[in-house]
């Protein structure tokens, strides 16, 4: 579940979990529904992905780039994603998906990168919240 | 949103954010802008990014706002930055991910007329040519070692390997490669997403567009270049594609580990910088040169596919020549007199183009006497520029001036209450066939979303930072 941010040159979106690994398992899953129709990709095949940060934020940039560098280098489509590890420092996990087919995916927008601009992550009282705008 | 910044205006084009040293800032910020270009710049964040810029250790002179600044990561898009060579900072995010995205015009010898009747398989052809949007491996298949030799000559190694003429590396800005790249800093991980990508358009604002002279403003200067009124061109825009995007992303990472250590605290993480003498700072711009290299390489690319995309349409040569190719995100050392001496600084232009005057040494020799052709791309539908730099650009913006139309909506708000097909056929209606890989593509740069580019060509040309030579009108579209 995400919701979209709007900025003069980009796109960006807002999203949520109850801890921070589902935090960051929504914040993969906003990232590839931008970029694909998530939709209609199947579980087939498993990658396991991890990242370092300082923080949570750069810890989530460095994420959402290490899922974007896999959809756009590796060619995957994923279709969900687990947290198994998560400390501000460290996040573990796994992108569950299958090879880009063109025949079968759609492709809605190429993100070059993931920025740090206006970048949050907070902890409410329900949970976790992120905003990350991303350059398209 | 910027309503509360205090702006004092020193002419009809030029305004002034006067320092103040309580928010760090170092120097003052310069926008040029019309009053209603500034009225449309004061609604987003972009005069919060320039006075951002201007606390930068080591700038020197202002903090420049182009007129079609509009609000970007860290820097703003059309903003320009000079950061003193031996103290200063460089900042990945002043040059941005799109590494030397920039723009290459190709003159042709057919007329409009001549053109239209095959306008249609004109566009399906380049279409089919020049990979665009979000699938797109390109026709050539470098191997690792090829690919760190077109990191390292750019253009150059295009020409070189059968991918065009001599000119073409000879009119681009630099020879189409800058000395000083370094393979070695360019990760794996950014090799092996870019690699696949050269000789591909990208998506996004990037286009490749079929356009025609409709006037002439300077003739001396339209001759030199090679174009004349109803004359077919072809404007590239895109840049370095996944290759450069992951050197910013890696940089970016590591910088703002680097920062620390070098004590230096920014207004906004994605400005985040370091010594420019540093080896973090020297690591990254030997990346960046190698980045900008591929991008060189990749509009060379374009521009071979496009030839051959042209001989099938019209069965002939069409005399596909290389005008000018210049980029548009990029930081260079460059050596400029301040208060009265020469002084070494490292120029970023974040969608800003650089505009040197005439006589200048990095200018073609067949181009010195009128000035440094500079490229502005407007909005699909619309119409786009030629310019040549003057001695202004030298006086007051580190050589450089605006880069585009520049954007007014966001990409959401450009496609609500829009219907695609719908824009398709009022463009059509003004004799403009487009062809994008998605209809998002053609909603998200509709030309309402996008300031108006004479308005901004308009400041330019009579602040004295550059010149017009000649306004182009487009025909055909391909879009990712």
């Amino acid at each position: 579940m995400f919701e979209i941010l709007e900025h003069t040159a980009d796109i960006g979106f807002r999203t949520y979990g109850r801890t921070p690994g589902e935090l960051f398992e929504a914040a993969a899953e906003a990232l590839t529904s931008i970029v694909m129709e998530r939709e209609v990709v199947a579980s087939r095949i498993e990658r396991p992905l991890s990242a370092d940060g300082a923080d949570y934020e750069s810890l989530l940039v460095n994420w959402l780039s290490e899922v974007l560098y896999f959809i756009d280098a590796e060619r995957m489509a994923f279709h969900h994603f687990r947290v198994s590890e998560i400390t501000p420092l460290h996040v573990a996990g796994t992108g569950f998906g299958e090879p880009y087919d063109a025949a079968r995916h759609r492709g809605k927008i190429v993100v070059k990168a993931v920025t740090y601009h206006q970048l949050k992550v907070t902890q409410t009282s329900e949970g976790w919240t992120a905003e990350v705008y991303l350059d398209v | 949103m910027a309503t509360h910044i205090e702006i004092e205006s020193l002419d009809q084009w030029r305004h002034r954010i006067p320092r103040n040293s309580q928010i760090g800032m170092r120097t003052d910020v310069i926008v040029y802008a019309s009053r209603a270009l500034l009225e449309q710049i004061r609604k987003d964040l972009s005069l919060e990014q320039a006075i951002n810029v201007a606390t930068l250790p080591g700038i020197v002179g202002p903090s420049l706002a182009m007129p079609d600044i509009h609000q970007g990561y860290g820097f703003p898009i059309g903003g320009v930055a000079a950061l003193d060579c031996e103290h200063g900072v460089v900042s990945p995010g002043g040059v941005g991910f799109d590494i030397n995205c920039g723009v290459r015009l190709v003159s042709t010898g057919l007329s409009a007329e001549e053109a239209r009747p095959r306008l249609r398989d004109l566009v399906n052809q380049v279409f089919r040519d020049v990979p665009c949007g979000t699938g797109g491996s390109g026709f050539l298949n470098v191997s690792e070692k090829q690919l760190d030799e077109v990191l390292e000559r750019g253009a150059k190694w295009m020409v070189e390997n059968g991918y065009g003429c001599q000119r073409d590396a000879e009119f681009a800005e630099a020879g189409g490669a800058l000395e000083g790249a370094d393979p070695s800093k360019v990760s794996d991980r950014a090799k092996r997403r870019g690699g696949p990508q050269l000789g591909t358009l990208g998506s996004g604002n990037h286009f490749l567009e079929i356009q025609y002279v409709d006037k002439i403003h300077f003739p001396e200067a339209a001759r030199v270049l090679g174009l004349e009124e109803d004359q077919v061109v072809v404007l590239i825009h895109c840049g370095s594609r996944g290759l450069g995007h992951q050197v910013c992303t890696d940089f970016l990472a590591d910088m703002n580990a680097a920062m620390r250590k070098y004590d230096i605290h920014v207004r906004d993480r994605q400005l985040a910088c370091v010594p420019i003498q540093s080896p973090e700072g020297q690591a990254y711009l030997g990346a960046m040169r190698a980045a900008a290299n591929f991008a060189w390489a990749n509009r060379q690319a374009i521009m071979h596919a496009l030839r051959h995309s042209f001989l099938k349409v019209f069965g002939r040569d069409c005399r596909l020549n290389l005008v000018y190719d210049v980029c548009h995100n990029i930081a260079k050392q460059e050596r400029y007199e301040i208060d009265g001496k020469k002084r070494d600084v490292l120029v970023h232009r974040k969608g800003a183009t650089r505009a040197y005057p005439p006589g200048h040494r990095e200018i073609p020799e067949a181009y010195r006497a009128i000035g440094q052709p500079v490229l502005i791309p407007g909005s699909m539908g619309t119409a786009s520029w030629v310019l040549v730099g003057t001695e202004g650009s030298m006086r007051e913006t580190f050589g450089s001036v605006c880069h585009g139309a520049g954007r007014l909506l966001s990409r959401t708000a450009a496609k609500r209450g829009r219907d695609a097909r719908q824009v398709q056929k009022k463009l059509e209606e003004q004799g403009i066939v487009v062809k994008s890989e998605t209809r998002d593509g053609i909603l998200e740069e509709v030309p309402e979303a996008y300031k108006d580019v004479d308005e901004v060509i308009e400041v330019v040309h009579q602040a004295g930072l550059a010149r017009k030579v000649a306004r182009l009108r487009p025909m055909g579209v391909i879009k990712g």
